[in-house]
């Protein structure tokens, strides 16, 4: 009997669909790195947030799938604006910088990340909630060999696309996108110039929360929502980010791509069971050898 | 703080007649804890001051890596489940009711190979350390050390889903250590050996060497040191430390582990007694586990009400605690210790200065 | 709820036997010890509690008020321990109630084995809790190792013999897909099809759908805690695996969220458990009732008639048991009260009793698994009972 390919290209599918989402996580997490030389301990429960967020306007105040996604995004981005503001930005050194020396940030994200899980327990509890989504516009695809891939994941992979099509052009071709640039080359130079580095420090942070929204609004429907499921995904996007390169947004989308077909494929090839080890190796492996990824730029040692 | 400033100069004084005079006079006094609590409050703080102890442990320990050395790990829980299921594999008897996988082997042999174990595999967690540091190096510990707990929870040989139970407790001849109050004076003389010889790190060359790495890599390579092999000794001497403590928690009765007592969220609670305690003081960290674990303990029944729903608000006052730590106390209470104790040097060198004692004008 | 109380309050009555302890004049202290943030888990707790005030309110035990106190051991052993000894040896309490988790309830078996205090177990399904010979555990719920007998005999007769597992990694599930396959292989010489052993909180089933598919297999088999079940249950039909196939639940099915999350996927699925909403008993309607206007579950699950028959249990040991003001005498008295326990027909699915010796067949009081099966999917989920099958009390235990 050959080898099934068959079952390769459909593990190499469902690895792709659920590739593109780590992608978008690891978006906004490379973002924030590159504009605030951070690492966001806490992105986890932005993209969780932004389920929850979705689920309500979805459910509860009853507008249409797309409109959630959207009204996630914008709640989503301030809330990250607000936490930002209120608790990361007095970890600045005086004077316009954004570098925090040692590993206060990182302890800060966890402990926010701890913050946050609980005040979504307060808000919602510990169940975990479906999220049905009128998807009946969005074909279901079905591919030859009996694959067939459901109408939630066709639409996350076109708003992926959709997505950072939108991030590159802001970024590349408008004014504030080049100010967001300047910003995350050198912040000093920026503030030199008269560009509102606080400001769009605020906005760097709010894009990046906005994606992990989007994010967790596309797996809503595949997965339902749960208040834990922010760590798993958090582990998950930083391998995709390293993967790809910290600070590199194409690497971000190629790298989850290959985390989710490698995690996929050690899954159905290897074992199951160790499933999410496969990821933490992808990270570690890469960290060790290649810690600029497959597209970033050379290993920043900022905390 | 007279009182303060009087007490350490009395230990001073006791420290001048022999090095070792203060710590056995310590460990004098604190000998007979369990009968002081049982008799004050009940025997359940013998069990609270157990826990306690292997937190010190672990808590010293990390700060050897990350407080003297500055390297930034977040996985030294996985080390503290390496030695836990290593020490109970050996102990267990094979094909036992225990646990799928055992040897058999006695536990005053067990508990010393599973902390060796536990050295070897620091050595691992550290060779990332090489080429990392701050966040990439968070993020590779982070990662190894949810794998661990991972690879134990689908392991059947490694207890999986339903954990190693029936470990043995230690034993000496026909005494058993399975009372809180004898499981007390192992894990009390480990707590204390291990905060000595922390000391002793941090006063020698070795420590100064750390000391270097973590002020300025670049420069203190430039001296001569080696980098690389004193940043894998550091992690190696905090993995033994947390291979003891995971080593004594695996037999404390009733000698059960489970893959989830190895969390992130334990990693957590871990690092705040370590920032709260001052990242690299020792009595810091002593101190930071002992707050910890006892606001932990007291609090964690604090039940409000919200909409009729009982709602338990301790994990999110620990996680506030950490972010307002950070942002308004980074120094942690190591950070008063040292407030304390650089003005008593400043005293002291002005009353040698002025000849004399300021002290009673 | 008063009409509820009053047909229980019979039953208590009936078993009442020498009743009053002459003088006794203490509160008694019992420890609870579950998993509070979980889906119902506060509602589990919260009823124990609000069904111990109503006993005080009724009088309590003779006279003397029963002082609960309740914790929250997350589902993590250590916290579980470290509760136990809180409760034990602080609280001083004469009975504890714990816990939810498999896990957690293991190794608080040797710690009350050890200080001497009567244990009962609301939830735990793991066969090892009382294998380990103490004196003092006893258990309410099913033990996992009725239950795959129950469901393989329907599977084979009804469904076919060639069946795919998923089994995730949490204590209970390991245990119901074991249990299932090593009935499988006895019943009927069956060999499983396919077997994946997932993670606790699996979420992308798709490369196991995919390879069932092909295989065209009679049933699957999801063995995992709630929400990790219904997504596999969701997964399979998004795979394209037709509804011919049967799809079999472990105990966990029975849990609210598995028809709230997987909606119409859940349709046909069974599961074997130890009470079922859809029981056509007066007490049941009752009770239903209670839950619905109390606590606003649509439709109470196992977990809840278990920790509701707990509590009768218990009122009924505390009423008989004769209490002396000495601690440790008075946990033996509780101990031997409850092992005196015969017959007691409450909301479960079939009479539980309990016998001095350490043994299992003494400790697993229930007997008696119910084969559910949903036929409405969604938030008003519903369900109907196939089969009531009480198992013999060795069984299982080879």
């Amino acid at each position: 009997m050959g080898f099934d390919y068959n079952s390769l290209l459909a593990f190499i599918i469902f690895g792709v669909t659920i590739g593109v989402v780590y992608g978008i996580v690891a978006l906004g997490i490379s973002l924030i790195y590159s504009g605030l030389d951070i690492v966001h301990f806490a992105h986890g429960e932005m993209y969780m947030f932004g389920a929850f967020f979705g689920l309500v306007l979805a459910h509860n105040v009853g507008v249409p799938y797309p409109i959630a996604l959207i009204g996630a995004m914008v709640l989503t981005a301030v809330l990250g604006m607000a936490v930002e503001r209120v608790f990361y930005r007095r970890l600045t050194r005086a004077g316009g910088g954004y570098t925090v020396a040692g590993m206060g940030m990182i302890i800060c994200g966890f402990g926010m990340s701890v913050a946050l899980v609980n005040v979504a327990y307060f808000i919602w509890g510990a169940e975990a909630e479906p999220f049905r989504a009128n998807l009946d516009y969005i074909p279901r695809l079905s591919f030859p060999g009996d694959i067939e891939v459901p109408e939630s994941y066709v639409l996350t992979a076109i708003i992926s696309v959709t997505l950072m099509a939108a991030l590159h052009y802001f970024l590349r071709h408008t004014k504030t996108g080049l100010a967001v640039r300047a910003v995350a080359h050198n912040k000093d130079i920026a503030y030199l110039m008269g560009i509102n580095v606080p400001l769009m420090i605020s906005l760097i942070f709010g894009l990046a929360c906005g994606l992990a929204a989007a994010a967790g609004v596309l797996i809503g429907p595949m997965q339902s929502v749960q208040v834990e499921m922010g760590y798993l995904m958090l582990m998950k996007a930083f391998a995709a980010a390293v993967v790809g390169g910290f600070g590199s947004l194409p690497g971000a989308i190629i790298g989850g791509i290959m985390v989710g077909v490698f995690e996929n494929l050690g899954a159905a090839y290897i074992s199951p069971s160790h499933k999410d080890i496969y990821a933490f190796l992808l990270l570690i492996l890469v960290l060790m050898f290649k810690p600029s990824g497959l597209l970033g730029v050379e290993a920043k040692v900022k905390a | 703080m007279v009182f303060l400033s009087w007490m350490a100069d009395f230990i001073d004084s006791l420290a001048k007649r022999h090095r070792l005079l203060p710590w056995l006079i310590a460990y004098v006094l604190l000998l007979p804890m369990p009968f002081v609590l049982s008799a004050l409050f009940s025997e359940y703080l013998i069990d609270l001051a157990n826990r306690i102890c292997l937190f010190i442990l672990l808590a010293v320990g990390l700060n050897i890596v990350k407080g003297f050395c500055g390297q930034v790990t977040v996985g030294h829980i996985g080390l503290y489940a390496i030695g836990a299921v290593t020490s109970a594999v050996l102990a267990l008897e094979p094909g036992g009711f225990g646990g799928a996988l055992g040897f058999g082997w006695p536990i005053w042999l067990a508990i010393p190979t599973a902390v060796l174990v536990t050295g070897f595999a620091g050595l691992i967690v550290g060779l990332p350390s090489v080429r990392l540091e701050g966040a990439y190096l968070a993020l590779a510990t982070l990662g190894l050390g949810e794998s661990v707990r991972i690879f134990i929870a689908v392991t059947p040989a490694l207890g999986s889903s339903t954990g190693l139970m029936m470990i043995p407790a230690p034993s000496i001849g026909s005494f058993v250590f399975d009372s809180f109050t004898s499981y007390y004076y192992l894990v009390m003389t480990a707590a204390v050996v291990g905060i000595y010889f922390s000391f002793s790190i941090l006063r020698s060359a070795t420590g100064r060497a750390f000391q270097a790495i973590r002020e300025d890599t670049i420069a203190a390579s430039v001296n001569g040191i080696n980098v690389v092999k004193y940043k894998l000794l550091a992690f190696v001497l905090s993995a033994l430390y947390a291979g003891l403590a995971g080593a004594l928690f695996a037999h404390m009765p009733p000698g059960y582990l489970h893959h989830n007592n190895f969390t992130v969220i334990e990693m957590v609670t871990l690092l705040l007694m370590v920032v709260l305690g001052g990242i690299g003081n020792v009595w810091g960290g002593v101190i930071g586990a002992i707050v910890v674990a006892i606001a932990y303990d007291q609090t964690k029944d604090l039940v409000f009400y919200f909409m009729e729903r009982p709602i338990v608000i301790q994990p999110l006052v620990f996680g506030l605690s950490m972010v307002f730590l950070v942002m308004f106390m980074p120094r942690g209470i190591g950070g008063w210790i040292e407030d304390f104790q650089r003005n008593r040097r400043f005293i002291r060198r002005s009353e040698e200065r002025l000849g004399g004692s300021t002290r009673n004008s | 709820m008063r009409l509820l109380n009053k047909v229980l309050a019979g039953v208590v009555t009936a078993g009442v036997g020498l009743g009053a302890a002459a003088a006794y004049a203490e509160d008694i202290r019992v420890g609870i010890t579950m998993r509070m943030v979980s889906e119902n888990g506060q509602a589990y707790g919260q009823m124990v509690m609000d069904e111990i005030d109503a006993i005080n309110k009724a009088g309590g035990i003779h006279g003397n008020m029963i002082k609960a106190t309740l914790m929250n051991d997350e589902c993590k052993s250590d916290k579980g321990v470290a509760n136990a000894n809180k409760l034990i040896f602080q609280e001083k309490v004469h009975l504890l109630i714990g816990s939810t988790c498999s896990s957690v309830s293991l190794p608080i078996v040797d710690v009350t084995a050890k200080a001497g205090v009567p244990q009962m177990i609301p939830h735990s399904t793991n066969g090892k809790i009382t294998q380990k010979g103490s004196e003092w555990v006893f258990r309410i719920p099913v033990s996992g190792r009725y239950y795959g007998g129950v469901a393989a005999k329907y599977v084979g007769e009804n469904i076919g013999k060639k069946i795919a597992y998923i089994c995730a990694a949490d204590a209970a599930s390991v245990n119901d897909c074991a249990s299932m396959q090593a009935q499988m292989r006895k019943q009927f010489g069956a060999e499983p099809a396919y077997v994946a052993d997932v993670q606790e909180k699996e979420v992308d089933f798709r490369s196991h759908m995919q390879k069932i598919k092909s295989m065209g297999v009679d049933g699957i088999m999801v063995a995992a805690l709630a929400e990790t079940m219904a997504r596999a249950l969701v997964q399979s039909y998004e795979a394209g695996i037709g509804e011919d196939v049967r799809r079999i639940g472990s105990s966990s099915a029975s849990n609210a969220p598995v028809p709230k999350i997987a909606g119409d996927a859940v349709k046909g699925v069974f599961f074997t458990a130890a009470y079922s909403a859809a029981d056509s008993r007066p007490i049941a309607k009752l009770f239903n009732e209670m839950t619905r206007s109390r606590y606003g579950i649509h439709a109470p699950d196992h977990d809840f008639s278990q920790a509701y028959d707990l509590v009768r249990i218990m009122e009924m040991a505390l009423k008989n048991a004769k209490l002396t003001g000495s601690l440790a005498e008075d946990r033996t008295a509780i101990r031997d009260a409850i092992a005196n326990v015969q017959g007691y027909q409450g909301l479960a699915s079939g009479p539980i009793s309990f016998c001095a010796a350490p043994t299992p067949q003494c400790r697993d009081g229930n007997r008696t698994a119910v084969l559910i099966g949903y036929t409405k999917g969604g938030e008003n989920f519903e369900t109907e009972v196939l089969a009531r099958v009480t198992m013999d009390e060795n069984f299982g235990l080879e």
